[in-house]
């Protein structure tokens, strides 16, 4: 799961080599919609096959390798359509498979140590997984359009300036309440909820945990730090 | 301040000089979440969607700016300024900074600096270690956990709001957990309430 010896990837790899590296990298691809299945094609060849920004795919994953942010590179307006595809997908991994399979691990894990602790934990995880669903809507349904919005009418030169309910400092509090209930689980797990009968389950919900903390981090970051910037400078040029 | 990541800005026109000290402090072994800035009035964009704890400034980009930067400086009273210096600078605009780093400063010194600022605001999170809960702790603990408000707890308690927010404030540090569901399941665990409470 986690990269060591941070390669710093550039577009002329092979990208059979970066998955062997860091296989992170796979759950990389599929968020942008890449096939698995990558021959001796290079990082540039696959992108450009399934027009994907080879730029904007190399920057994040060199986060996926460990780097941070100021040293990937810089963006334009002209990312932000990949970037959203990027974050949409990863919308659907958290919400179809990631989070339902740590809660499938917690209901399994309450058959083997009905204990009142792993029946609160498991309260806890569904009320956690459904404000979880309703950001990853909020997201869906009004930020990401309302980017597209701004971007249409950045290239058609038009002003925007319509209304609309899209609050940065809301989308960034969300964020880390996600991530700091995340953490409340993982340290639950790890050091207080007594073990009965549990120990493979327990490694693997835990494992699971910090697998979508991993891909949640880089996530905020790519929001936060790299689309709310560029959103920033849209809205300025516009209104 | 919160300690599991730290986020610094900095505004340096040099990219040698940015991407060496960005390496440097990526290899303190904190965490640090690094912005670059273009100019002074990035400092305000950034930080409305994360609280800056540090901002790191080549003086050269204040110099004429003194009434801005310090507009800047008044608009965010916790992030602690520093200034970057490689070249001479009149002492009065140094004056403008909480700390500076020397650019022939060594990386122990520079590591340092950054301990020392952390550390002064925060010393309970540098002890997270000691998870032991003192005994007012417990028991603003019990009664958050069965559903008291601030309010509630500090009339129980005949303490301030602003007291029970404090206390709140360290459990969270001890212990590493932040919501209110997650310390009820702390509690039952650790026995500090029998489950038959919370479910009264």
């Amino acid at each position: 799961m986690y990269q060591t010896n941070r390669k710093y990837i550039t577009p002329d790899m092979k990208m059979s080599d970066l998955i062997l590296d860091n296989p992170s990298i796979l759950l990389l691809m599929e968020h942008f919609g890449l096939d698995l299945i990558v021959h001796e094609k290079t990082v540039i060849q696959l992108c450009d096959q399934n027009k994907i920004n080879s730029k904007v795919f190399t920057a994040f994953a060199n986060m996926y390798n460990g780097f941070s942010l100021s040293e990937v590179d810089t963006f334009t307006k002209n990312d932000i359509a990949d970037i959203i595809l990027y974050l949409r997908n990863s919308h659907n991994y958290y919400e179809n498979e990631k989070y339902p399979e740590i809660r499938n691990y917690i209901q399994e894990l309450y058959l083997k140590n009905s204990s009142a602790e792993i029946k609160l934990i498991d309260k806890f995880f569904d009320e956690y997984f459904e404000e979880v669903k309703e950001h990853l809507s909020y997201e869906n349904r009004i930020a990401f359009p309302y980017f597209n919005e701004l971007l249409h009418f950045s290239d058609s030169g038009k002003s925007g300036g319509g209304k609309h309910d899209f609050s940065v400092r809301d989308y960034s509090e969300h964020h880390t309440d996600i991530e700091s209930k995340l953490n409340d689980l993982k340290e639950l797990l790890l050091k207080h909820v007594p073990i009965q009968n549990d120990k493979t389950l327990r490694r693997k919900i835990i494992v699971s945990l910090f697998e979508l903390e991993y891909d949640l981090t880089i996530h905020s970051a790519i929001e936060e730090t790299i689309l709310m910037p560029l959103i920033g400078n849209l809205e300025k040029n516009i209104n | 301040m919160n300690t599991d990541s730290l986020n610094i800005a900095i505004l340096e026109p040099s990219e040698i000089i940015f991407q060496g000290l960005s390496n440097l402090l990526l290899k303190s072994g904190k965490h640090f979440q690094i912005y670059r800035l273009d100019n002074l009035s990035g400092i305000s964009s950034t930080a409305q969607f994360k609280p800056l704890d540090f901002v790191i400034i080549n003086p050269g980009q204040i110099q004429n700016k003194n009434k801005e930067f310090i507009a800047v400086k008044k608009s965010l009273p916790d992030t602690n300024w520093i200034g970057l210096v490689y070249t001479f600078y009149d002492q009065q605009l140094l004056s403008l900074f909480d700390k500076t780093i020397h650019i022939t400063d060594s990386l122990e010194s520079i590591n340092d600096l950054f301990h020392k600022l952390i550390n002064s605001e925060n010393q309970i999170g540098q002890n997270s270690e000691q998870e032991n809960l003192s005994d007012r702790e417990l028991e603003v603990l019990k009664l958050l956990v069965t559903g008291c408000s601030n309010k509630e707890i500090a009339d129980k308690l005949f303490i301030s709001i602003h007291t029970v927010v404090s206390h709140r404030k360290n459990i969270s540090l001890k212990t590493g957990i932040k919501s209110q569901a997650g310390l009820t399941i702390y509690a039952i665990s650790n026995k500090i309430i029998q489950i038959e409470d919370y479910q009264n």
